[in-house]
């Protein structure tokens, strides 16, 4: 028996999406580690400004910071483009997936709206950040402290270091369940991770922050 | 001591012209065991015999009776009022034609899918009806027939956000019928043939991982882990793609036509 004949198929030609897709992973994952590596070494200015400054002469010393963070910033502005493909910018689609989180109630439509509300904020306040580092190297405890002192970047990092947090967290836990790392069965277990890692790296963070708030700038 | 419940219901016939889309308020009196399809019923039966919902087998089988339950997309006749507060509203299934009230047209879809993902088996073998029918390994044929279990009620596109925002995406029930293809030791599609089925932004890469499919599924399908999987089988095909030996993805296809 033949069979069935073939229809008019809406059939993609090409590979583009799907290489967008892997793009997408790799560059979100290797920003999350990226995060991850920053908060831990920006921490270290709780063990004592002089292990921050040694740890940041370190990675200067090495051109780590210098090759780094504009390969960082790229990563960023990719990842932001890549992403972008998924944001609703027209209003009629802004509207259908507001309408239908609110219906809906549901925890993981709402937690994507939460990505992209703080993808939004990350992309605006990052940029001034990583612009306003890399403007001004070599990077000291004294220095930095000096900047989250001053009243508009303390607002910045007070709004910023949530907002990362949270695209992080989240950032995470979808990747994991979207290319099958969090299977179903080990899906509660994604969601406890998930907020393990925002209450966690908010504390340290904020910790790191108050620490900055607190430090002679002399 | 038995409730009463105020059912807040979505009306609008689209064929009449004079009809505009509002909602009704009907108040029954809870009984035992009861379910929306019985609630349903009663309306029409004491209320208003002109209210329009859809069902079938009354068993969670035919998917429907499918609409959004406060909000949630599930299926009538397996949701018992006990599980749900006082006020109720029902509206119709989005994404779907709507015929009127609770009714929407799911089947010209789901025709359009099957379409669309080619849902058949696609074998170069002749069928001799005379001979016994190729065996296949249990396991296989339980793994095949788990995914074979949807019921086609349109609850997961209903509760896609992505299908929300763009009409053309084929949604997990789509994507589900391809899972249930590559399965099928029958079929003799390669991840190649079904890249260009689904291996765009209409397809799994336009799957945002939202999960609402998997959660709202009545009949408790693997979503997640199929598309997962099939995220990974074509997002590997598509890097095989740029490997000599693969060269051109899209001339693997003619041969399984």
């Amino acid at each position: 028996m033949p069979n069935p004949p073939q229809y008019a198929l809406q059939a993609p030609t090409t590979t583009g999406p799907a290489w967008a897709d892997w793009l997408q992973l790799c560059t979100g994952a290797a920003l999350l580690l990226f995060m991850w590596a920053h908060m831990l070494l920006v921490a270290s200015v709780l063990l004592g400004p002089a292990t921050m400054n040694a740890l940041a002469g370190l990675l200067e010393a090495t051109g780590l910071v210098q090759l780094g963070g504009p390969c960082i910033g790229l990563l960023f502005l990719v990842h932001c483009v890549l992403t972008a493909r998924r944001i609703p910018f027209r209003q009629l689609e802004q509207r259908a997936i507001w309408e239908h989180a609110r219906l809906l109630k549901h925890r993981d439509t709402w937690l994507w709206l939460a990505q992209v509300a703080s993808a939004l904020v990350v992309l605006v306040l990052g940029v001034a950040h990583m612009w306003t580092v890399l403007a001004d190297l070599p990077i000291t405890a004294a220095k930095s402290a000096a900047r989250v002192q001053r009243w508009p970047w303390t607002l910045l990092y007070l709004v910023l270091l949530p907002m990362v947090e949270l695209h992080v967290a989240i950032g995470f836990y979808r990747l994991g369940v979207k290319w099958g790392f969090i299977s179903s069965r080990r899906r509660p277990l994604g969601v406890k991770a998930e907020k393990l890692l925002l209450v966690v790296c908010l504390a340290i963070g904020l910790l790191t922050l108050l620490r900055f708030l607190t430090l002679s700038v002399e | 001591m038995a409730r009463n419940l105020t059912f807040h219901i979505f009306r609008h016939n689209p064929a009449d012209p004079a009809s505009t889309p509002h909602m009704d308020t009907f108040v029954l009196n809870e009984t035992a065991a009861m379910t929306l399809f019985i609630a349903l019923n009663r309306i029409r039966e004491e209320h208003d015999p002109g209210l329009q919902f859809d069902f079938c087998c009354r068993a969670g089988m035919c998917g429907a009776c499918a609409m959004v339950i406060n909000g949630r997309p599930g299926l009538a006749c397996h949701t018992q009022t006990r599980d749900l507060p006082e006020s109720i509203t029902l509206l119709p299934l989005p994404f779907f034609k709507l015929v009127g009230d609770l009714s929407v047209d799911t089947g010209v879809w789901f025709r359009d899918m099957y379409q669309r993902v080619e849902s058949w088996i696609h074998t170069t073998r002749a069928f001799d009806p005379s001979k016994r029918e190729a065996r296949m390994a249990n396991a296989t044929a339980e793994a095949i027939y788990e995914l074979d279990r949807c019921i086609e009620c349109g609850c997961c596109i209903a509760a896609c956000g992505t299908a929300r925002m763009r009409e053309d995406f084929l949604g997990a029930a789509a994507l589900n019928r391809v899972a249930r293809f590559r399965l099928d030791p029958r079929d003799e599609r390669k991840d190649a043939d079904y890249f260009h089925l689904i291996g765009d932004d209409t397809g799994i890469f336009g799957c945002m991982g939202l999960l609402a499919c998997e959660d709202v599924c009545p009949k408790h399908l693997p979503l997640q882990d199929q598309l997962a999987a099939l995220r990974r089988r074509m997002a590997g095909t598509a890097l095989k793609h740029r490997l000599p030996f693969f060269r051109n993805v899209r001339k693997a296809r003619p041969a399984k036509a």
